[in-house]
């Protein structure tokens, strides 16, 4: 096998991806830098698909301590307070560099100042944000800064995964594929930082990319490191209805409901009304996705089993100058977003879970570093909109500074080339069989399952049944052949196979991790526990991988340091009655 | 049920055939079709061994652009109902590699857009974003133009990218102006003198191939014709 060594490897060319790598390189230009991405640089996941924006203090009248404590109550409190902290006192930095840096330029307001749009669960109008595509103009110009830079960019190239010194005490770099010929091959190096992005993709409805397999995630699993909270996936409440179009479930963006935005149920009520009075529509996703999702459960949706959208009344003019992007998407489906009601339903967004790390970034595994969504802990229950690329884009300028400043300490350990020996066969296999199960019977299975038993709504029932399919659906994939084994480049099935591997081991995270929380709290809604439970549930779920299959589980209480318990009542949590 | 589509998918391994060719398959349609539904229906279903690229689905990343019935569109925001026909043709996008199928090698697009130096460089006395009115003119139609999602559908299209190898392509001057026009960047001169070449701005013809098929309705002709008024007003020497 090919070996590349290098002092830091970033697997994922997102938002969190880019900007560690460009602090990295900036703290320290010479050190060699290699990120590979599964797709083209720039062009795979989520924060390319950012449509709202970023939420960020810069108003005098608004305050560091407001954001902290909207994303804390957004999070049902069970957020990781020194993150959520590090995460809004980081972000005007973060903005800063962005704007006057790297060269983006946000929309302006009446003052010529940088414009903070509204959006929902804030207590005040803090999104920046470029119309309503905002991420490709961050990610675009983060990318032409790598080009800048000496940074060895390996685009269609997948980390695999992890590789372990000799002694087996840390993680020294990855085993990699490259798409484009089915190589597999070793990056050896003295850091690792893991940006791959979410795992949306195991729901039958979702919004972002359909690559976001939960790559890094499960690469971290298999490696030991330790999880936080996985069955805090969000689920966004206003999701295009497509029927069986890929576009189904691609987000209409928060700030329509920013900006008045209403839901009405196919009976022509404002259900709103009904779970969140006080907020409405501008209530945080979380309440508003269950919302929607329960008048569907009803029969008081449409016949395409979804609700109303209605920014009409905003004024056509309006929306057509605000909204540019989402009117010409839900043109595609021959709608007009400005003049008329359009179906959305809740749809998989956002993993809140994740690999545990410190505000440094620092997994549990020395010599791994994890951002962005791979990473938990920064959200608790619910994130608000606008800071997740928030998230990405204050978490990777972190994980670059650490990861030089580590790899500047550290030499550079060789790794156990039997366990790479092994792990290469293994994700060989399917090209060694001439027959075996069909991948995409599996994921389609799989999404379907997600869905329908640890969706929106879980019962423990339910998802006991989930996790015992689970098991049979990884044997399943363990038995996956490609149709053309002497075909390696540039393999769609084969790379289907290895998503769906990955993402059965992100699912099972979720669905153990789900039926151990015997409460609700913000996206997670157990029907058989509905209430929030203060007194035995302000804790964290702490997970990773066990003997053979089994997942060892452990729970902690939150750490109250930043914002005491005394402060936490009652009011900040949703009442779920039946209607 | 109606009566299926009849796809035509250019099928090409460069490291084992011989020679392109093309397959065919029957296609159920349904509501809201995109070429990107079309191509995925092909591969999941009726042969795994197809090749092409995408990422999000709804034309933000600029990753699935193919030459669909004659012209270079993104896969997925090419509603099979635009088309007005059932036939389908699918091809790789023109003025590309192969690497496989319909998945092309985008080094020689990205090789000139890296050429125009693409990353944005501070002026020194820069240290906060700028205030700018907004209806004022010092954004020119920077911001119309820079929704680029760098897909190259402009640079499949563009002839005179076919006949000249080194031109730069409507793309990476496009990128190039957008730089250019910003007062916040401390080297705009020598980013002018970049493309003041024949392979530059001046090998473009004003025939908007480019801007006819732009997903994105970015005219980067007209952005060329901006640059071109610079360089002349840099020669006479009023540039700044």
């Amino acid at each position: 096998m090919e070996v590349i060594k290098a002092d830091i490897l970033i697997l994922g060319a997102g938002g969190a991806g880019l900007f560690a790598a460009l602090h990295a390189y900036d703290s320290n230009p010479r050190l060699k830098i290699v990120m590979a991405t599964k797709a083209l640089i720039g062009k795979g996941g989520c924060s390319r698909m950012v449509q709202g924006g970023l939420n960020v203090v810069l108003n005098g009248k608004d305050s560091l301590e407001n954001h902290f404590v909207d994303t804390l109550k957004g999070g049902g409190f069970i957020n990781n307070q020194e993150l959520a902290w590090t995460l809004v006192s980081d972000a005007p930095k973060a903005v800063h560099e962005l704007e006057v840096r790297v060269g983006c330029f946000f929309d302006r307001g009446e003052d010529g100042k940088i414009h903070q749009k509204p959006f929902a669960g804030q207590s005040f109008d803090r999104t920046v944000h470029v119309a309503d595509l905002t991420g490709i103009q961050l990610i675009s110009r983060m990318t032409d800064q790598i080009y800048a830079r000496n940074i060895q960019v390996l685009e269609e190239t997948r980390g695999l995964d992890l590789l372990s010194s000799k002694g087996g005490d840390r993680v020294v770099g990855a085993l990699l594929s490259d798409i484009r010929t089915g190589e597999i091959f070793v990056v050896n190096a003295k850091v690792t930082i893991v940006a791959t992005g979410g795992c949306a993709a195991m729901y039958k409805i979702s919004a972002p990319s359909f690559d976001k397999t939960g790559d890094g995630m499960a690469i971290c699993f298999r490696a030991g490191a330790e999880f936080v909270d996985m069955e805090m996936v969000q689920f966004h409440p206003t999701g295009l209805v497509a029927g069986r179009s890929r576009l189904n479930g691609s987000l209409l963006e928060e700030g329509l409901r920013g900006s008045g935005a209403r839901l009405y149920n196919g009976q022509g009520e404002r259900f709103m009304e009904r779970y969140d009075p006080e907020r409405l529509e501008r209530s945080t996703r979380d309440r508003v996705a269950r919302s929607s999702f329960m008048e569907i459960m009803a029969g008081r949706g449409t016949k395409n089993n979804a609700v109303y959208l209605d920014a009409s009344h905003l004024g056509a003019e309006f929306v057509e100058q605000k909204f540019p992007g989402m009117v010409e998407r839900v043109k595609d489906i021959g709608k007009d977003l400005a003049r008329e009601k359009v179906e959305v339903t809740p749809t998989a967004h956002y993993q809140m879970g994740g690999v545990r790390i410190d505000s440094h970034c620092r997994s549990s595994l020395k010599g791994l570093l994890v951002c962005g969504e791979d990473a938990g802990g920064v959200h608790g229950a619910n994130r608000l909109g606008g800071n997740g690329i928030c998230d990405s884009t204050v978490y990777g300028r972190r994980a670059g500074d650490a990861a030089a400043a580590l790899a500047w300490e550290e030499a550079l350990n060789p790794y156990e080339e039997s366990e790479a020996e092994k792990m290469r066969m293994r994700w060989l296999k399917p090209f060694t069989q001439d027959t075996g199960e069909n991948v995409y019977e599996i994921r389609d299975e799989i999404e379907n399952l997600m869905w329908k038993k640890a969706g929106l709504v879980r019962i423990g029932k339910k998802l006991a049944e989930a996790g015992n399919r689970l098991m049979e659906l990884l044997e399943k994939v363990d038995q996956a052949n490609v149709a053309d084994k002497y075909l390696s480049r540039y393999n769609l099935e084969w790379n289907n196979i290895i998503d769906v591997t990955n993402l059965i081991a992100v699912c099972r995270l979720v669905v153990n991790s789900a039926r151990h929380r015997e409460e609700s709290r913000g996206a997670h809604y157990r029907e058989d526990f509905p209430a929030t439970d203060n007194e035995n549930w302000l804790k964290n779920i702490y997970q990773k991988k066990g003997h053979g299959f089994e997942l060892e589980l452990t729970e902690k209480p939150v750490d109250l340091k930043r914002f005491e318990r005394e402060r936490i009542e009652d009011r900040f949590f949703e009442k779920v009655k039946k209607h | 049920m109606p009566e299926p589509l009849h796809v035509k998918v250019f099928r090409f391994n460069p490291e084992s055939d011989v020679a392109p060719k093309f397959d065919h398959f029957q296609v159920p349609v349904f509501d809201n079709m995109a070429i990107l539904d079309v191509v995925m229906h092909i591969q999941n279903y009726l042969d795994r061994s197809l090749s092409f690229r995408f990422s999000c689905r709804i034309g933000m990343c600029g990753s699935c652009a193919m030459y669909v019935n004659g012209r270079a569109r993104l896969a997925c925001r090419t509603q099979v109902s635009s088309l007005k026909t059932r036939d389908i043709t699918v091809m790789p996008l023109p003025n590309f590699p192969i690497i496989r199928d319909l998945v092309v090698d985008m080094e020689p697009f990205f090789d000139k857009w890296k050429k125009i130096k693409p990353y944005y460089l501070p002026k020194k006395e820069i240290d906060a974003p700028v205030t700018v009115q907004p209806d004022s003119d010092e954004r020119e139609f920077i911001d119309d133009m820079l929704d680029c999602i760098s897909c190259g559908c402009c640079y499949s299209a563009c002839s005179m990218v076919a006949t000249h190898k080194d031109y730069l392509g409507p793309a990476a001057l496009n990128r190039a102006y957008t730089l250019i026009a910003d007062k916040r960047d401390a080297i705009r001169v020598e980013r002018l003198k970049a493309v003041d070449r024949s392979y530059g701005v001046w090998r473009c013809h004003t025939q908007f191939n480019c801007a006819e098929v732009c997903p994105k309705n970015i005219v980067p002709t007209r952005s060329i014709q901006n640059l071109k008024r610079r360089c002349v007003l840099k020669k006479i020497g009023v540039f700044k």
